[in-house]
């Protein structure tokens, strides 16, 4: 077998000698001066293998607020809407209803529960404005009253030339907005890894995408740091300008992590290396990211680094504090745990504007790396495993686990009879964690499904899906690197399969754990477990030997 | 390191104490003044089993939030023990006379003595399950002990296709066989003992010093198996006994409640 090259998948297998010809008589396009570009990845490489061209009909919803996506959009041809405000209802997107069920209602699934497993009400699915199904490229949601909507909502257009997107796609934060088709719209969807190539070589691209991006985010996540916070707005606009955007490791981490894990081998891009001089502060943006300290003849994680959280600082500091002591390396090493999104935040613009006026800070790192190293076991077992991306992992403690499976049982009699975990995962001494749905800060899963069915509650932040508008596509389920989505095939209340009248091949749904939305009292495999052996946690916060 | 005692544990034990020792103190003084404190005892001793019937009600009730199953199980200890001095308070002794107040005596302390049992079991076990290594989900079992054995026999052919030698395929058939058939030294587990490490040592690995260096090294694989399958075995017995001790504890408390019911009927047909 040939090993697989960068562009043995293209994005969109249709593209046609003709659409590349097309792009190219384009003014957006024709701008970019393909000589930048390297040999190895051109530019015309780039528009054959890392976009498509997606037609849209009027009303069809093209990027949902709070969808996470890898691509962007450039309108071809056609009027796209951003809906302003108000919001579009939940209900409109394509996702739940979370509406918190009420005592009797609670209660009444004692004997509304079916024994049937994955039994599903047909009635219900014919209401959903959806298009297409699991076997068209595409399926998607659709609003069926355009007009009402511009009525009610207030819009912005987005004409032909307009580039949206790309922030959420290049930081792999959630999508700001709700943007649908007004009319029948031809759009050119780039996925991130061809528009970082367009960022990287073009310089009307980056700045485009880079002042978008000053102008949006940068100011209020600067702002959001301590350290930045007394600055005022022209002090912060000058720190702004300077602030370099950095990305480490591979967006589709999970897929790589996946193939890497079956290996047995991990390879992770460094940012920073100990002994390296350190020039800027790092703050992370979005990902995970591994500190580490040489020990032995190998790397010991001493914590690990989520966003919000930044790096180098102390080293920066006792640089500024003691400009005569020669020896200033970096004391540890930072890599990327599959995808980091970094802003370097230059040393000179520290040192005018910030470590004038703050205390010196606490050297945590080395404290941390003073610990004996079976100490931190757990947490590099967490690392290891990418566990640390959870934010509610069902860890089971099998030292007081009695496996009466009663947790089981309290999750299928919440789940219409279906239990929505396995009460059996990866162990590390005592510790399980099971395959449940950890709620992911960094939802791969919701990456790619063509009807926003996953998604992220806005109550409670449990990712969750609407099986009323999930197509059965398993893109979730094969996105999961936890193997934590299973497919179903639904039947009737006949126990008859349910099938595609024109196919003939069963209906399958995607499920998870949702966390009990909706349920009073929160996840009842918590609540059921009489030895106190289960609970849902963050791994940032948990001290499996204290109290959380 | 030592656990930290769960507040509801002090919480209910204290309740427990007091309530006791008001019951205790009030049935001496109706004895005192010639009344029968077995009414006020009887009644409570009643309610305070049906209370705790109402915790395998909490299990089938997941779906409300009738509160953690955790505090539920601590309540259900505590008011057990409860209960067993209650109903020395209400029998003035630990045998009552009449047949049918033995037959529910009787009944009373299996409930008791199982309810103990069962939770000795779930504090011993769970560890012991641990410390094997590997985690099984218990109605797979069957089937991993199937595959274990497949496996082993699969080393077996290889090694006799590999060398012309039938030497560890006539082992396996003569005594190993046996061993990987069904989950084996079922007690040793259950108590902590190794025997079958003992036996895997012993005649399990008997025929090992006739075996050349290509036989050696399956054979090795075999009894890796057969190591892997001892802990399966340990999960076998162990997570049985956790599950199957319910069977006992229930249907005994149901015939306890029954017989309490029937008892009360008596007492007020023909005492009162």
């Amino acid at each position: 077998m040939e090993r697989p090259q960068r562009w043995s998948t293209p994005f969109g297998p249709d593209m046609s000698d003709a659409d590349i010809t097309s792009l190219f008589e384009r003014d957006d396009i024709a701008a970019i001066d393909i000589d930048r570009f390297p040999k190895h990845t051109p530019l015309e490489g780039v528009l054959r293998n890392d976009t498509r061209i997606v037609r849209y009909r009027s009303g069809d919803i093209v990027v949902r607020e709070g969808d996470y996506g890898n691509s962007a959009f450039l309108v071809l041809k056609g009027n796209l809407r951003v809906v302003l405000a108000p919001k579009l209802p939940q209900s409109m997107l394509g996702r739940q209803n979370a509406k918190k069920k009420g005592f009797f209602e609670a209660l009444s699934q004692l004997w509304t529960n079916s024994t049937i497993p994955e039994v599903r009400n047909l009635s219900g699915y014919e209401q959903q404005g959806l298009r297409g199904s699991s076997d068209s490229p595409d399926a998607r949601v659709f609003l069926q009253d355009v007009p009402v909507v511009l009525n009610n909502h207030r819009t912005a257009m987005l004409r032909e030339g307009s580039l949206f997107g790309e922030l959420a796609a290049l930081g792999r934060v959630p999508r700001t907005a709700t943007i649908f088709s007004e009319d029948d719209a031809v759009l050119l969807e780039i996925r991130w890894q061809g528009l970082r190539e367009l960022r990287k070589y073009d310089q009307g691209w980056r700045r485009k995408i880079d002042q978008r991006y000053r102008e949006s985010a940068l100011k209020n996540h600067l702002q959001e740091s301590s350290m930045f916070a007394r600055l005022d707005d022209t002090t912060l606009n000058a720190v702004a300008d300077k602030v370099l955007f950095e990305t480490y490791g591979a967006f589709d981490w999970n897929v790589s992590f996946q193939r890497l894990r079956e290996r047995g081998s991990s390879q992770e891009a460094p940012l920073a290396k100990q002994g390296d001089y350190p020039d800027g502060l790092l703050m992370i943006r979005a990902g995970f990211a591994r500190v580490s300290v040489q020990h032995g003849t190998g790397d010991r994680t001493i914590t690990y680094l989520g966003a919000g959280d930044h790096f180098g600082l102390g080293e920066l500091y006792a640089a500024w504090k003691n400009p005569d002591i020669e020896d200033m390396a970096m004391k540890t090493s930072i890599s990327a745990l599959g995808y980091v999104d970094v802003l370097r935040v230059p040393a000179p613009i520290l040192e005018e504007h910030v470590f004038p006026f703050m205390d010196p800070p606490a050297d945590t790192l080395m404290e941390l790396a003073e610990h004996p190293v079976s100490d931190d076991a757990l947490m590099e077992w967490a690392v290891e495993e990418r566990f640390v991306n959870a934010t509610r992992a069902m860890v089971i403690d099998l030292e007081k686990c009695v496996r009466c499976d009663d947790c089981v049982r309290a999750c299928a009699s919440t789940h219409g009879g279906n239990p929505r975990f396995r009460r059996h995962g990866k162990s590390s001494e005592n510790l399980m964690v099971a395959n449940a749905c950890m709620h992911c800060t960094d939802p791969v899963c919701m990456i790619g499904c063509p009807t926003g069915a996953i998604h992220r509650s806005l109550q409670s932040g449990s990712v969750i899906i609407n099986d009323m508008t999930c197509i059965g596509c398993a893109t979730c389920a094969n996105s999961c690197p936890y193997s934590n989505i299973s497919m179903v095939a639904i039947r009737d209340s006949n126990d008859r399969p349910i099938t595609d009248p024109e196919s003939q091949k069963p209906i399958m749904k995607a499920t998870k754990c949702d966390y009990c939305e909706g349920q009073p009292g929160g996840p009842a495999c918590v609540r059921a477990c009489p030895h106190d052996a289960l609970k849902r946690v963050d791994f940032h916060d948990y001290n499996p030997t204290g109290s959380m | 390191m030592a656990r930290k005692i769960p507040m509801s544990l002090v919480l209910f034990g204290v309740l427990a104490l007091a309530s006791f020792a008001a019951l205790f103190w009030q049935s001496r003084l109706i004895t005192v003044q010639l009344g029968d404190a077995s009414i006020l005892t009887g009644y409570t001793l009643f309610v305070t089993i049906l209370l705790l019937g109402m915790f395998n009600a909490r299990k089938k009730l997941s779906m409300i939030p009738l509160g953690r199953a955790r505090t539920w199980l601590i309540f259900h200890v505590v008011l057990g023990v409860f209960a067993l001095a209650l109903f020395w308070l209400h029998t003035g002794g630990i045998w009552p006379l009449g047949l049918y107040e033995q037959l529910l005596a009787g009944s009373f302390y299996l409930v008791s003595a199982s309810g103990v049992f069962g939770y000795l079991l779930q504090k011993a076990l769970p560890s012991r399950l641990t410390h094997t290594g590997i985690e099984i989900i218990y109605d797979r079992i069957p089937a991993e002990i199937a595959e274990i054995r497949e496996r082993a026999e699969t080393l077996v052919i290889e090694c006799t296709k590999e060398t012309g030698s039938e030497t560890v395929a006539q082992h396996y058939v003569g005594t190993l066989f046996w061993y990987f058939q069904k989950p084996r030294f079922l007690f040793a587990h259950l108590f902590g003992g190794d025997a079958a490490g003992f036996w895997l040592r012993g005649p399990g690995s008997a025929a090992r010093r006739y075996l050349n260096d290509v036989e050696k090294k399956l054979f090795d694989e075999i009894l890796d198996l057969a190591a892997l399958k001892a802990h399966v075995d340990r999960h076998y017995v162990c997570q049985g006994v956790m599950k199957k001790w319910l069977f006992l504890h229930i249907p005994l408390a149901v015939s306890v409640v029954t017989l309490a019911v029937w008892h009360l009927i008596l007492v007020n047909v023909y005492v009162l």
